[in-house]
């Protein structure tokens, strides 16, 4: 009966597929979600190929799929993903009804890699087992659906397979502490010249010890509660490195992966440490899947940063830089106005990550922007600060609060508006900083600032 | 002036201790004093204007009643005594008799106030939350959020902190929402409740003996709140998040 009630739904859920192409919804989740409430096991009984690949953790499993993915498929493997999904239960099953053929086998294919929702780990792995799972890190997310990062690593504790392998992040404890009795790897960042040792940041989930709650000394920590910890009390500690990343050098684009004793050169594909995590977690992924060292060098050498979380061009002499910035997310937030303080060059910020999933119909709860670093936007390099948006008021306050001089400030309900705040003074980058909600919008806003940048250009043509 | 920050490594979540900071940043004189786990509170001790306790992950809630334990008699007897608290989030179930989930664990809190909290651990109740505080000049506004894995039951329908307009109080059937016996004020709600609610921070000022109740940051501080106090007034905005 079950594997009768599978086959209607992946056949139904196959027939809606053209129905949405002709639609222009190709992109949803639309027959992910059909096969579910047809068939709530679908996953069960849909083929699963021999090796699997999950991505999860707070921050960066996005990039880190996205890298595997291009890593494998370049390596001439055959990869089926919900890169073109969600990373939901839904966007996993559509996934699988796209690569499957009508009796839920699958078509030519050498493996998979998938993105997984942290929460949604309860309904994906007790059918979709993964041999790899890498966890990227884990942080304070949405309040209102991820709680806290132990209430999420005991999710995926009491989720994940105990024949799973874990790839896992050694700088932090909290990942660290997940599935204790899984086979594991660890990847991690040797000590770096900007390391400290007290946390500067308002996050900080690791202040005790996981085994016997006395506190916890870090040697060094990166930021947060990254890096590498010691506890005074019974001596526990955090776990050596599988694939360490050394010499990481932002000047010169690169890095060395140390493995075994041994050493391979790397280039970094961005300037921004974050991404230096998202490479060495590839990195190591890859490798436990049996790619050469030389291999994943030559085909990260083209790799790139999805364009929806950053972008850069300049119109006019003003650089444009689209900086996606999780909203609801701290984590994400205080390390993009981390690296932004730090680029060098001036700025103008314009903030509008509002939450607008719920804009209307519920109202953002700000808490999250309380634990969020604003601090490091007090800064003399940043010229001015935008806050647009149905929020606005609320990152004023917060940015008041945080030490940035009134007269930089400027608040706006309207997007569009707030734009004409912008001085826009030749050789600044505008960064414009955007929720996932509040993609769209902000790719409109960044559409009208170009309309006006050419406009001035034009002006002074004319003059 | 000394506000006392009960075990600041677990019981941080959600932002709440900003609570305490935003209070020294409209109060210079305060100075905070953090306690850490496994230390005997200030407050039974020394003169402490302000004890506060904020919301912390189901482990650490666990420890922090460990900790408290001890101290049950004593802490009853400074609450009898007038002894200004304020207690945030889930760190209120750790004043209560017991918090049952329906996970493999459970744990009795100090019995402090006469509630029990029941969790739900895949379920999370999210709401905002409009209420009134009452005082002897009139009624005042109060915003927040709940994000929680459960309600609290079982209390007598008195001693509540504000009254619920929109949202949830103790739980769904009761419009009290928090406790307040003498001057210890226990509230569900989560994160920078006195950023949020500039009327109240005043009120509490008052109460601590500043010898100024301005605000850091009053103007864009009350712009916020009026402009929220709108919102969650809106019919068109449901309560809960869905």
């Amino acid at each position: 009966m079950g594997k009768l009630r599978f086959l209607f739904a992946l056949w139904m859920a196959k027939l809606s597929i053209p129905a949405l192409k002709i639609t222009h919804h190709n992109g949803t989740d639309f027959p992910g979600s059909l096969a579910i409430k047809l068939c709530p096991d679908f996953l069960r009984y849909v083929e699963k190929p021999k090796t699997i690949v999950a991505v999860t953790g707070t921050n960066g499993k996005t990039t880190v799929a996205n890298l595997l993915l291009d890593v494998l498929e370049k390596s001439g493997r055959k990869v089926m993903s919900n890169r073109a999904g969600s990373n939901i239960v839904s966007g996993i099953s559509t996934a699988f009804i796209r690569a499957c053929d009508g009796r839920g086998r699958l078509k030519d294919c050498d493996m998979a890699v998938l993105e997984v929702d942290e929460r949604s780990s309860p309904k994906v792995y007790p059918y979709v087992k993964p041999t790899y799972l890498v966890i990227t890190n884990l942080f304070r997310d949405s309040i209102m659906r991820n709680a806290h990062p132990g209430y999420i690593a005991d999710i995926l504790t009491a989720s994940i397979p105990t024949d799973t392998r874990l790839i896992l992040n050694a700088d932090d404890l909290i990942s660290c502490g997940v599935a204790p009795e899984n086979s594991r790897v660890y990847f991690g960042i040797d000590r770096l010249s900007t390391d400290v040792t007290d946390c500067m940041n308002l996050l900080n989930d690791m202040r005790i010890c996981p085994k016997c709650s006395g506190a916890l000394r870090f040697e060094y920590r990166r930021y947060h509660h990254i890096g590498r910890a010691v506890c005074e009390s019974c001596g526990f500690h955090s776990p050596e490195s599988d694939y360490l990343a050394r010499d990481v050098d932002f000047e010169k684009g690169s890095m060395v992966i140390g493995e075994k004793g041994e050493t391979a050169d790397y280039k970094l594909i961005t300037d921004s440490l974050f991404n230096v995590y998202n490479m060495v977690t590839a990195i190591a992924a890859l490798r436990q899947l049996g790619l050469s060292h030389e291999e994943i060098a030559g085909e990260l050498d083209h790799a790139a940063i999805l364009g929806t979380r950053h972008s850069e061009e300049t119109v006019n002499g003003v650089g444009i830089v689209m900086e996606m910035s999780k909203d609801k997310n701290a984590l994400a937030c205080s390390r993009n106005f981390d690296y932004i303080q730090n680029r060098p060059g001036t700025k103008e910020l314009f903030l509008m990550m509002n939450c607008l999933g719920v804009a209307k119909n519920w109202s953002e709860n700000p808490s999250w922007m309380y634990d969020t670093d604003f601090e490091f936007l007090n800064h003399d390099n940043i010229r001015q600060l935008i806050c647009a948006g149905p929020r606005a008021r609320d990152y004023k306050l917060r940015l008041l609060l945080a030490g940035i001089p009134e007269e930089k400030i400027a608040v706006e309900d309207d997007e569009f508006r707030a734009l004409h705040h912008l001085q826009l003074v030749p050789g600044d980058d505008v960064f414009i900083l955007y929720g996932v909600d509040g993609m769209p919008r902000a790719f409109r806003v960044k559409e009208k600032l170009k309309e006006m940048l050419l406009a001035k250009e034009e002006t002074i043509d004319e003059g | 002036m000394k506000a006392e920050i009960l075990f600041p490594e677990v019981c941080n979540l959600y932002a709440d201790t900003q609570n305490i900071r935003y209070l020294s940043r409209c109060c210079p004189a305060l100075e905070i004093v953090e306690t850490p786990l496994k230390t005997r509170p200030a407050f039974l001790d020394e003169d402490i204007t302000l004890a506060y306790m904020g919301s912390a992950t189901e482990k650490g809630l666990m420890l922090a009643v460990e900790t408290l334990l001890p101290y049950k008699e004593e802490i009853q007897a400074k609450i009898d005594a007038g002894q200004l608290f304020l207690i945030t989030g889930n760190a209120m179930d750790a004043f209560g008799q017991r918090v049952e989930s329906d996970g493999d664990w459970h744990f009795d809190g100090l019995g402090l106030l006469p509630t029990r909290a029941q969790y739900t651990m895949m379920k999370r109740q999210n709401s905002f939350f409009l209420g009134t505080f009452d005082t002897e000049s009139g009624p005042m506004d109060i915003v927040g959020f709940k994000s929680l894995f459960g309600h609290t039951y079982g209390a007598p329908e008195e001693d509540g902190l504000f009254t619920m307009v929109r949202g949830t109080g103790r739980n769904a059937k009761t419009a009290l929402e928090g406790f307040r016996i003498h001057n210890f004020m226990a509230t569900h709600l989560i994160g920078p409740l006195l950023i949020l609610n500039p009327p109240f921070t005043k009120y509490l000022l008052l109460l601590m003996g500043c010898e100024s109740t301005a605000l850091a940051f009053e103007e864009a501080a009350f712009d916020s709140y009026r402009h929220r106090v709108e919102e969650f007034h809106e019919t068109g905005r449901s309560a809960f998040y869905s």
